[in-house]
């Protein structure tokens, strides 16, 4: 049977017009772009599934780190009003301590007169920047200086020292000056309140 | 250059963009695990401080737990005068209340050197001429009831009778700095 040469390729001669073919190795790289595509879309989730993750924690810890900082800001706020307290409350106590009372220390001194003795002038003054100190005047009318040591013991009683005495004694009048500074600064809290 | 090679070259470069996509999502990823160990150590550094802080709270609360208490207790007590104008008529009032003879009386206002919550004190200058029990009842009883309130000076002579003292008494009120 006949068949027309139309239909039959020649393969014995050479075709024009076709390339040579690439070298072998070079087969490779399609299978390289499959695994390039393949790793790629593992690593990248994988990568991806760790993004996520940090951010989440980073964001977690962000807020947390908010919520200590406020809580840092609000104890320190409290540490600056406790200060502020701390302050005040020592100013306050000072001035309580410098104004312990003299009535009880002038009771004592007046008590303290025997029956040949008075008191002519008697003045006690706090001093303005010390004021746990009291300069003591006294003039007392007696003849004997008896009179003074009770006087003294007195004091003494009331927990004040005398300290820088001086006195001078003449016709029939004792003048005595001292600073006085009380011993013990035991706080004492007013029992009545304020009128 | 054939149609083999233009082929090769675009395989290559779309196994590049995937290789540089590859590297591109890594490091966003070790971008945000850097920030998440930083935001993490900013954290504890916050917790540290925190801690630090209360510590120092709680210490300083302990150890001024007596001068607190001390605030609570005398606090009303100086705020009870702090206007000038209160602490005059307190003063006013406790010598009309006392029925003594009170030869003068005058205030002053004087400020309070070293002491920064008293900024001044309202200052009385009485001077009496009374019984001498009545007197230091009187004064006792101001000392007494008027715990803020400083006596700074006294100062007891003769009166002008007989049995009477003349008495001169400085009292100080606080007035608490605003």
């Amino acid at each position: 049977m006949q068949i027309s040469g139309r239909f039959i390729d020649d393969f014995k001669t050479d075709r024009k017009g076709i390339t040579p073919p690439l070298p072998t190795i070079l087969r490779l790289v399609p299978i390289l772009f499959y695994c390039a595509i393949a790793i790629t879309l593992l690593l990248s989730s994988v990568f991806l599934l760790q993004y996520r993750i940090a951010t989440q924690k980073r964001d977690g810890h962000r807020a947390q780190s908010g919520s200590l900082e406020t809580q840092t800001t609000n104890a320190q706020s409290e540490r600056t009003a406790l200060e502020t307290q701390i302050k005040k409350a020592i100013d306050l106590q000072n001035w309580v301590s410098g104004s312990r009372p003299l009535q009880p220390l002038i009771v004592e001194i007046s008590r303290s007169m025997g029956p040949k003795a008075n008191i002519i002038d008697l003045a006690v003054v706090r001093d303005e920047k010390a004021p746990a100190q009291v300069a003591l005047s006294l003039k007392i009318g007696t003849d004997s200086v008896r009179q003074l040591d009770t006087t003294l013991e007195k004091i003494a009683l009331q927990q004040y020292r005398a300290f820088s005495p001086t006195q001078t004694l003449g016709r029939g009048e004792l003048d005595y000056r001292a600073t006085l500074v009380r011993q013990g600064t035991t706080q004492t809290v007013p029992a009545d309140p304020v009128q | 250059m054939n149609n083999k090679h233009i082929a090769l070259v675009i395989v290559g470069i779309a196994i590049a963009i995937l290789i540089q996509t590859t590297l591109w999502v890594q490091g966003l990823s070790t971008k945000m695990r850097s920030q998440a160990e930083s935001a993490e150590a900013a954290e504890n550094q916050a917790n540290a401080a925190l801690i630090l802080e209360k510590a120092q709270v709680s210490e300083l609360k302990r150890q001024s737990g007596d001068l607190l208490d001390f605030l609570q207790v005398w606090l009303p007590y100086f705020q009870a005068f702090e206007t000038q104008q209160a602490a005059e008529i307190n003063f006013t009032l406790k010598v009309k209340e006392s029925n003594l003879l009170n030869l003068a009386q005058r205030f002053d206002v004087a400020p309070v050197v070293g002491n920064a919550s008293i900024s001044s004190v309202m200052r009385a200058f009485l001077t009496f001429e009374d019984d001498y029990a009545r007197l230091l009842n009187w004064l006792g009883g101001v000392e007494k009831n008027m715990p803020t309130v400083r006596v700074s000076s006294v100062k007891l002579s003769k009166g002008s009778r007989a049995n009477e003292l003349r008495m001169e008494a400085v009292l100080e009120q606080p007035l608490l700095t605003k």
